[in-house]
């Protein structure tokens, strides 16, 4: 059986995870989601929405009221296998008595690293991420950016299959993110499994290869970026001189207009020709047509609205799909 | 053991960042310096290399240094004064606040992601928090010990198992700073309510103590039981210096420490008996019932530790 779970495809396969604080407080209501191996992932949703809550449920800081499901082949929670996942929580403390590198020496310890590899990967991941030259002066000597890069450095000490990053990028300039953002597809070239949590959606658009949408504890979208925004197209046409007298035709087929700016939901051109003909009919200079896809904004504020009890605006990608 | 090292490792330099710590390290280095300035020579008390002598014969019998009255001197002045109670007084403030520092957020996250049981992680972090009392104890008990053997010309072999005595008697209370610190994450809360714990143990041991003292007061059978229950539940810190008494080879307290006008002469030969008689005390009861206390308390620390969401 063991043999079976150690071979699926799955890195991440958490089935019905629930968490409940005190009797009240559902944080997570039953969430399904599936993360290949050898992919970036990426957990997005608003505040509040229960995505730290899951990663600790996922890291064992956090016990689930229920969950099934595994990771890396095994039960959530199985304490070998978390010697292969690398962790970086959200707004890392490090103990202000340490130096980059003993701290790196510290957790890799704790991750049961020998002693000589551990130091291998400490002095290449600290020069990896521009700590080098402080890798013997005191964390709390440290700024943000330098804590947040050398809490990535602890994530990847002990080389692992998986690495867990909640809001990996916090604290670090431009050119840090630009860098972080090297490394993920780095380890993803080199087999590993990413696992992102972070608000910066564009940052995960850059990066992910899927991605759920977490929302008042469910999921509420997940799959690849491509599934997620394939359905979710417009045409937006910018046209020069009056629309009023054409509002009603306009909205006729479905096109919404807004100063000169006219939208046309869904992705068939056909419509998007019509609006363009009727345009064009009415002697009206047509600036631009562009399609537009939806970005991860657009969906997860579509979610929410679905959430909360907005009707869907649009069709949109595979709502709780593994594959 | 290679994550309990590292968690050991971490806590020594975590006491090493104490100020404290170096507080106590230079109060030792000076009361050894201290006791280097007196010298106890048959009949005589030689003080700062001769500036000054006193004559008594406190210290003399049979024309040589009384090695019991040194002993007793080494018990009941320097270590239990010094390392037993500032000393631990020190250490209880020091290492309050090691586990809510290490269970903020932010931090326990990561610890608890690495493979290793939250009970071993609590247990390795508690034992490791013995480090600061453990490297005080040592660096204090080895040095005074040194100076009394060199300086002093008695060597006290017994005098060393003063070091296990004082980690134990540390442990007895920083078990009840541990459980707060679990259950509340406050340095404050647990540092007081680790005070609040020894006088509470001083409290019923010198209660249960006067019950012995005062025939009369045991005719309150169900007072008179129920202390003497407690006095057995609790750790015993009072009798941690009979221990270590006995062990160097000191006599009791009384006498070294006079003991005033002794106005009611029965009441001081009691109490003197009293004292005696806790002197034969039993090792194994006291301290395996202290122990014993210690361990449920440990036990509760690592239930709440462990059902804990960070």
């Amino acid at each position: 059986m063991e043999a079976v779970t150690e071979m699926t495809n799955w890195a991440v396969d958490l089935i019905d995870v629930h968490k409940t604080y005190g009797r009240t407080i559902r944080a997570l209501g039953g969430v399904n989601i599936q993360v290949r191996r050898g992919e970036i992932f990426g957990l997005l949703g608003p505040n509040g929405a229960g995505k730290t809550t899951l990663v600790k449920i996922m890291m064992t800081a956090v016990r689930p009221t229920k969950a099934l499901g595994t990771i890396l082949g095994r039960p959530i929670g199985h304490r070998g296998k978390l010697a292969r996942i690398g962790y970086l929580p959200e707004h890392q403390r490090f103990p202000p008595y340490l130096t980059g590198m003993q701290a790196l020496d510290y957790f890799g310890a704790l991750a049961k690293v020998p002693r000589v590899r551990r130091m291998e990967n400490a002095n290449r991941l600290l020069d990896r991420l521009w700590l080098g030259q402080w890798r013997n002066t005191r964390v709390d000597k440290y700024s943000k950016g330098m804590v947040q890069r050398l809490g990535i450095a602890q994530a990847l000490v002990n080389d692992p299959e998986m690495v867990v990053l909640d809001e990996p990028t916090d604290g670090l300039d431009p050119v840090g993110r630009r860098d972080v953002r090297e490394l993920l597809i780095e380890l993803r070239n080199e087999g590993k499994t990413v696992f992102l949590n972070s608000h910066l959606l564009s940052e995960l658009e850059q990066v992910c290869d899927r991605v759920a949408i977490l929302v008042d504890g469910l999921v509420a979208r997940q799959g690849t970026l491509r599934e997620l925004t394939e359905h979710t197209v417009e045409y937006r046409v910018t046209a020069l001189g009056d629309l009023s007298p054409l509002r009603e035709k306009l909205e006729k087929l479905g096109a919404s207009c807004e100063g000169g700016l006219i939208c046309v939901p869904g992705h068939d051109a056909a419509t998007a020709n019509a609006v363009v003909d009727l345009l064009r009919g009415a002697n009206l200079l047509i600036e631009s047509v562009e399609p537009h896809r939806f970005s991860l904004e657009d969906i997860l504020v579509e979610a929410l609205g679905e959430s909360h009890g907005a009707p869907p605006a649009r069709r949109v990608g595979p709502v709780g799909s593994g594959a | 053991m290679q994550q309990f090292l590292a968690l050991a490792k971490d806590s020594l330099r975590e006491s090493m960042d104490r100020k404290i710590f170096w507080v106590m390290t230079a109060l030792s280095v000076l009361v050894a310096a201290g006791m280097f300035c007196f010298a106890f020579e048959p009949g005589r008390v030689v003080v700062l290399f001769g500036a000054w002598e006193f004559e008594t014969a406190e210290f003399t019998s049979a024309g040589s240094v009384q090695s019991s009255r040194i002993a007793g001197l080494a018990v009941h002045i320097i270590w239990d004064l010094m390392l037993g109670f500032v000393g631990v007084t020190l250490a209880l403030v020091a290492t309050a606040g090691f586990l809510p520092a290490f269970m903020e957020r932010g931090a326990i996250e990561v610890v608890l992601s690495k493979p290793m049981a939250r009970w071993k992680v609590f247990l390795a972090k508690y034992l490791g928090s013995m480090v600061f009392i453990l490297a005080q104890a040592t660096l204090f008990v080895v040095l005074t010990y040194m100076v009394i053997g060199f300086r002093w010309r008695v060597w006290l072999p017994g005098y060393l198992l003063t070091i296990p005595l004082s980690v134990i008697l540390f442990s007895y209370l920083y078990c009840v700073s541990a459980l707060v610190a679990v259950w509340s994450r406050s340095t404050v809360a647990a540092a007081l309510m680790s005070f609040g714990a020894w006088v509470g143990f001083f409290g019923v041991q010198t209660t249960a103590d006067l019950f012995d003292l005062y025939p009369s007061w045991q005719e309150q059978t169900v007072a008179c039981n129920a202390i003497r229950a407690a006095r057995w539940i609790v750790p015993k810190t009072q009798d941690i210096t009979y221990l270590a008494a006995r062990w160097v080879g000191a006599g009791a307290s009384s006498e070294v420490v006079p003991d005033g006008e002794g106005e009611d002469a029965e009441l001081v030969r009691r109490a003197g008996a009293l004292e005696e008689e806790r002197m034969e005390i039993n090792p194994v009861h006291t301290l395996g019932s202290s122990l014993l206390f210690e361990a449920v308390i440990v036990l509760l620390a690592i239930w709440k530790f462990s059902r804990t969401d960070y």
